[in-house]
């Protein structure tokens, strides 16, 4: 017997594209500007960036690796942004298609996320990654990373961690930027680039990250990297057709490689 | 397709547990069963569901808007469900100037999806307006390829 979820298939097949919306009228400014943005669902995950990516050709994913980065960290909001720049390098290592990479960078998301204080859920999740990894299984290792990183912010915010959440989709995005602008710079071209622009993005990711609480805003890493935001949001907004030349491409990734260096390496402002 | 009916499965365990306490949550769960289960027919083209999901009520008349920002050569599917099935509902794309967008659309009952393929990346908004019944709980979930 077929199940529920196939026979939707087949008619989802037989159906889909034939048939087109009829127009809905525009939204309102007032609709816009009211649009429900949260983390979950209005950032995408560094998968999705990579997919567009490999759209006009597969890109050299292991030559975007990077070094082991510490995990050692004692600042909590540090820990949060390279937590999330762990997770865009499990998704690059998911690309290459690298089980012993994945392996090791799942390791050091669990060391992160522990230093963190999550709750075991998101432990439990190291053994599936390893698992996946271990039977080349790329597309649920996709989910998995994902399902991690929600499990992480979920469990922050149990933790009364809410403002560590948005640092864990920013450390995330800016190194899935740095790979991304720095694959299109090696080999430019058109296609590749405009997956680039994201100012609406920036702006959310920018008007969260100014709420967090005063204390946390202080801090010199923080302060570093909301000084930064408003410059990268000036290079990811590309006006005039939404393709970045290959200059603008260049400037992004030292900005994004510039801050991505201190997110790394900053000393412990605690 | 394992993963996604373990999906479904926990989403359906959570609805027995919370039932009697949580009333707006079990619709919320219900409807996002129903999106999890159309969103689970395109991942047999190939689409990764993301982890990320809305849920809310919309008024019969009014329509729920939702930012999202898409990548240029990938393909998105946005699914919709309904708790209630007596319900009907349309699904679609909006430019960053709010203009509505041509989409392919697929809708049965309490459940709806809109397909796109963005020429531009940036900021989108996919809008959920019941076309049928009364208030009812919706869930969006989208996925890409």
């Amino acid at each position: 017997m077929l199940c529920p979820v196939r026979l939707v298939a087949i008619f989802l097949v037989a159906s889909a594209g034939t048939a087109l919306a009829a127009d809905p009228p525009p939204l309102t400014p007032e609709q816009m500007a009211s649009a429900v943005t949260t983390d979950t669902i209005s950032i995408p995950t560094p998968g999705e960036l990579f997919a567009a990516l490999s759209k006009p050709g597969k890109p050299n994913w292991a030559a975007q690796y990077r070094g082991p980065i510490p995990v050692t960290y004692r600042n909590r909001a540090q820990i949060a942004l390279n937590l999330g720049g762990l997770i865009a390098d499990g998704f690059i290592a998911v690309e290459a298609q690298d089980s012993q990479q994945v392996k090791n960078i799942g390791t050091d998301i669990i060391k992160l996320a522990k230093a963190l204080g999550v709750s075991e859920n998101v432990l439990s999740r190291g053994k599936s990654i390893n698992e996946f990894a271990e039977n080349s299984e790329w597309s649920a290792l996709q989910e998995e990373l994902e399902a991690t990183q929600n499990e992480v912010k979920t469990s922050m915010q149990s933790n009364r961690d809410q403002d560590l959440v948005i640092l864990v989709s920013l450390g995330g995005w800016i190194r899935g930027t740095q790979v991304v602008s720095g694959s299109v710079l090696k080999d430019y071209n058109e296609s590749s680039a405009k997956v680039l622009r994201q100012p609406a993005l920036v702006t959310f990711i920018q008007k969260k990250v100014n709420d967090v609480s005063p204390e946390l805003q202080n801090e010199p890493l923080i302060r570093s990297v909301r000084e930064q935001l408003s410059e990268i949001q000036k290079l990811v907004t590309f006006p005039g057709g939404g393709t970045p030349t290959a200059e603008e491409v260049r400037k992004l990734n030292e900005a994004v490689t510039n801050l991505m260096q201190e997110i790394e390496s900053k000393p412990d402002a605690r | 397709m394992t993963r996604l009916l373990t999906i479904i499965c926990s989403v359906a365990a959570m609805s027995a547990i919370t039932s009697a306490a949580l009333a707006d949550t079990d619709n919320e769960v219900e409807a996002r069963k129903v999106a999890l289960g159309l969103a689970g027919a395109f991942s047999n083209d190939g689409f990764k569901i993301r982890d990320g999901y809305w849920t809310g009520s919309v008024k019969a008349g009014e329509r729920a808007v939702v930012a999202v920002n898409l990548y240029a050569g990938n393909q998105y599917w946005f699914s919709v469900g309904s708790s209630d099935e007596a319900s009907k509902l349309a699904v679609r794309l909006h430019d960053e100037a709010g203009r509505p967008l041509p989409t392919d659309n697929y809708e049965e009952e309490e459940k709806a999806a809109a397909g796109f393929s963005p020429d531009v990346s940036g900021q989108y908004f996919v809008s959920v307006a019941p076309t049928s019944g009364d208030a009812s709980t919706y869930c969006l979930v989208y996925s890409y390829k």
